[in-house]
């Protein structure tokens, strides 16, 4: 597979393929950026 | 008071810069380098995210229940350390809420390509929505629940939803319905083609560094605005002091 073949969302498979790693990439880094930007929001009291 | 230390914050990099690497190594072999499934076509590579995740979706409850049950034995004993044992509760609750989702989703997705249907009431999938459900329930019982006991409501929730752990994780063993038989120790024909092992074991690799990564990063987020609200307490008592009487 390539990555022409990856985009190539003329068959259902290949649509679902994408959308699905698309879906776990941005729940996790979602999921991620949200924990980061309440740790830079939040005043570090250790100091 | 305690400093921050500059050590932990680089080996939290290191840990992170590592994950992303083996993940980036993962998805080059699901994508580009493990041949195309002769049964399933292209759509069988979601399998390459879908099992490694669901596989550490099962691991999260366990920590959570164990966290539970420390924030139970300590929150009169040790209130300082429960704080702790919650902190950790909360970040696995989290974190499994996230890897049951995306096992749920990308099952469906796989589902409507391999079988035609989104969804289907078989055991493995309606066990794992149970225990997404029992999970959400345990968050929004934390966001949501005015009294003052509900971080020892949402612990006690904890030890009964970790009984669903289990359930998943035999419910293919037990019952044989639309759920793919399990793909290792579940019998003379499980198991996978040699060909497909180098891109499920960098992705399992790969979510478990991830998991820890966002695990812990959660529960220093969840400690961090624990001591704000120690500090943000003690400033007030402080100042009510202050004001003459």
């Amino acid at each position: 597979m390539t990555w022409h073949s990856l985009f190539a969302l003329s068959t259902m498979e290949h649509r679902h393929l994408l959308v699905a790693y698309a879906a776990v990439l941005i729940i996790q880094g979602g999921y991620a950026g949200w924990t980061a930007w309440n740790w830079l929001r939040l005043k570090d009291t250790r100091h | 008071m305690e400093q921050r230390n500059p050590t932990l914050r680089g080996v939290a990099w290191l840990w992170f810069g590592i994950a992303i690497a083996v993940l980036v190594v993962g998805f080059r072999q699901a994508i580009f380098l493990t041949p195309t499934d002769a049964a399933q076509g292209d759509v069988g590579r979601i399998f390459y995210y879908h099992v490694p995740i669901a596989m550490w979706s099962l691991l999260f409850p366990y920590l959570n229940f164990a966290a539970s049950l420390a924030y139970l034995y300590w929150r009169r004993r040790d209130p300082l350390k429960a704080l702790t044992a919650d902190a950790f509760a909360l970040a696995s609750a989290e974190v499994a809420v996230v890897y049951a989702s995306i096992t749920l989703i990308t099952g469906s997705i796989w589902g409507r390509a391999a079988w035609g249907i989104w969804w289907a009431w078989d055991a493995r999938l309606t066990s794992m929505l149970l225990l997404w459900l029992l999970y959400a329930s345990y968050l929004l019982l934390r966001r949501f629940s005015p009294t003052g006991q509900s971080h020892t409501l949402a612990a006690v929730l904890s030890v009964f939803a970790a009984v669903d752990v289990p359930i998943v994780y035999m419910s293919i063993r037990w019952w044989r319905t639309q759920h793919p038989a399990p793909v290792f120790g579940g019998g003379p024909n499980s198991g996978m083609d040699k060909s497909m092992l180098p891109a499920f074991f960098w992705n399992l690799a790969g979510w478990a560094i991830w998991g820890i990564f966002i695990l812990l990063f959660r529960f220093a987020l969840e400690r961090r605005r624990q001591l704000a609200d120690q500090e943000a307490a003690l400033q007030a008592i402080e100042a009510s002091l202050e004001i003459p009487q």
